[in-house]
């Protein structure tokens, strides 16, 4: 059995016993579980404004989930996505609302790129910290998440406000176009499924993802080989930062239009999640990615129709990540298979 | 701005108040970073603790159930974590994010589905955490105001900590805790069963973090909100990195961050910005992380180089 085989096997494995004890939950508050479940598919693909949901919160995801994965191949454990998000789209709705003396084709690349570079500057902090000081980058990265929160937040309620009850900014002049209307799935979409075949190309086929994978696997013979660990980590970082950058400027750009307040709550994490869950295999994490924005899409359709409350689904996100990360936790049979084989 | 009034002798307990769930927390984690195991879940099992002292304190009348009942909650917490890290070799940063997770997620369902309420729960059916006040102070007119009317976990910590201090550094369990953290190996080789020493340092940690929990929302405050340790736990882990994973000068470091919080919420009543306030003890947090580790290394640097003269 070829490994990758066997990691699909896994994770689904790994799933159903997730749905498994999610029903547990379920029945133990009452309800009915296949019925919730059934609601919950409903909610995610019944009808077109369903779907373009579905697909409008597979985007960041699809983002999140590649530049956790691009830090954890150099062995960065980058929980501050989530940051880099909400900076990003700062950036993105600062430059599109005041930078209007551009050509709209060249103030949207602008934008991108105003908003990755300024996440990636964002990544560096905790990267050189780490780097050179051995400062723990989970530690440094989740307290800069809730910095950059207060920033954005303090941002759009006071120099940047649009002066209205909610904490947002002024509308954007450019937006990436959306289809599938009355739904805000945009083309990001198609921006974030080529930046991730690209990420997958440049680690696996260029020099510097060869570079990377050597430095996450064993530092030390990066080192011997001529290869500076410092400077591939912290690029690594940067990498992961300026994707995470890109995830916000999609957001402000094509979802909402305008910055919200707290508007990419929980997109860092669900990224994490999802490229944590297939322990960082970019080919695979945009399928977990998927899989993560129908259960929360979903969600709301099965909280109206059951009396099931949709915190569920993050319960059941939840216990899916401790149980696939538990390594040995379905090796049962490779045992009896390497008996087998030694007879 | 009147300094005189952000720097009142007032400021010295305030500090201590917003200073005690860290340590607390902190200490979570300094236990099992002696066996060498980074408690990320920290902040997870001080929120199920929270929830657990909340529900358990509402619907029995009885804080000191809600108390017990917490450290049961963070000790289940814990056991999840170390179950998945010694006997299925899971990441501890990847199960540890996990467990926050977790407790953010199961917090939530059991407010929504058990108490029927969303986002706060705040009823006067539930019984705080008793305050202690020490009439023979009433008329010393400078301790009676740092002295009076703590809290008995705020009492408590300080007993914690000395105790935590002891149990290290003191006693032959210590030892051995120390030896498994610095070099497993070896302490197997003298006999020690490295996975039960660092099962039994995660479970303890499980339940001061419970405690931790408990403090926060019976003692600190009197309601449960969803996300309320709102990264405490990682301060705390923060703290213990600052200290070494010594207890009393972990606690010194908490009470840095306690004093930004305490002097932020000050400000707040001049004009500034709550956001840039609420931004100050997290900055402090990183500064003060990257500013030990940073003298710590250029340490351990001179040591090496000193021993290359020799």
């Amino acid at each position: 059995m070829n490994v990758a085989v066997k990691s699909i096997q896994k994770i689904l494995l790994t799933m159903l016993l997730a749905l498994a004890i999610g029903a547990l939950f379920i029945l133990f508050i009452g309800e009915n579980p296949l019925e919730a479940y059934g609601a919950l598919l409903r909610g995610a693909f019944n009808g077109k404004l369903k779907i373009g949901t579905t697909l409008a919160s597979f985007t960041p995801l699809l983002l999140t989930s590649c530049a956790f994965a691009v830090a954890a191949k150099a062995g960065a454990f980058n929980v501050g996505v989530e940051g880099e998000v909400f900076l990003g789209g700062i950036t993105a709705a600062y430059i599109g609302i005041n930078w209007t003396f551009l050509p709209a084709p060249v103030l949207l690349i602008v934008c991108f790129l105003g908003a990755m570079t300024v996440a990636a500057l964002w990544a560096l902090i905790p990267a050189v910290l780490k780097a050179y000081y051995r400062v723990s980058e989970v530690c440094v990265t989740i307290l800069m998440n809730s910095v950059a929160l207060y920033i954005t937040s303090y941002l759009v309620s006071g120099p940047m406000s649009a002066g209205v009850a909610n904490a947002q900014s002024l509308p954007v002049t450019v937006n990436l176009p959306q289809f599938m209307k009355p739904s805000s799935v945009n083309a990001g979409l198609f921006i974030a499924l080529i930046t991730v075949v690209f990420m997958i190309w440049v680690l696996n086929k260029t020099t510097f993802g060869y570079k990377v994978k050597t430095v996450g696997t064993n530092p030390s013979h990066a080192e011997y080989v001529g290869i500076s660990p410092k400077k591939i980590f912290i690029q690594s970082m940067m990498l992961s930062g300026a994707l995470g950058g890109m995830a916000g400027c999609i957001e402000v750009l094509g979802v909402h239009g305008y910055f919200l307040n707290n508007f990419a709550a929980g997109l860092g994490s669900n990224g994490m999640l999802a490229s944590l869950i297939v322990k960082n295999n970019l080919v695979f994490a945009p399928f977990m990615s998927f899989f993560l924005a129908v259960l929360k899409s979903g969600a709301m359709g099965m909280q109206q129709s059951t009396g099931v409350p949709k915190s569920i689904v993050d319960t059941i996100t939840a216990v899916f990540i401790i149980v696939a990360t538990m390594e040995l936790l379905f090796q049962f049979k490779d045992k009896k298979n390497k008996k087998e084989k030694s007879k | 701005m009147d300094f005189g009034k952000i720097f009142s002798v007032s400021l010295i307990y305030a500090t201590f108040r917003s200073a005690t769930p860290i340590i607390y927390a902190a200490l979570c984690a300094a236990i099992t970073q002696q066996a060498d195991i980074l408690n990320i879940g920290t902040e997870g099992i001080m929120l199920t603790g929270a929830f657990a002292a909340v529900a358990v304190s509402y619907l029995t009348g009885s804080w000191l159930l809600g108390v017990i009942v917490a450290m049961i909650a963070g000790l289940i917490m814990a056991m999840i974590m170390a179950v998945g890290h010694i006997r299925y070799k899971a990441e501890i940063c990847a199960i540890g994010m996990g467990i926050n997770l977790f407790a953010l997620a199961i917090t939530k369902f059991l407010l929504n589905s058990a108490l029927g309420k969303s986002g706060t729960f705040s009823e006067p059916g539930i019984i705080a955490i008793p305050r202690v006040s020490l009439p023979f102070l009433a008329k010393v007119p400078f301790l009676k105001e740092i002295f009076d009317n703590w809290c008995i976990t705020e009492w408590f910590v300080i007993v914690l900590i000395i105790l935590v201090w002891f149990v290290f550094y003191k006693t032959v369990w210590g030892l051995r805790l120390r030896a498994v953290g610095q070099f497993p190996m070896a302490a197997q080789t003298a006999g020690i069963n490295v996975n039960s020493m660092k099962y039994r340092a995660i479970a303890i940690s499980g339940l001061i973090g419970g405690l931790a929990g408990a403090h926060l929302s019976l003692g600190y405050s009197k309601m449960f909100t969803e996300n309320m340790t709102n990264a405490r736990g990682f301060m705390g882990v923060a703290a213990m990195y600052f200290g070494g994973a010594h207890p009393i000068l972990t606690a010194a470091g908490c009470l840095v961050f306690g004093l930004t919080d305490s002097i932020g919420a000050r400000l707040q009543a001049y004009g500034v910005p709550s956001q840039l306030v609420l931004l100050m003890p997290y900055v402090v947090t990183i500064a003060t992380l990257a500013v030990s580790m940073a003298s710590k290394m250029a340490r351990e640097k001179k040591k090496k180089s000193a021993l290359a003269k020799a």
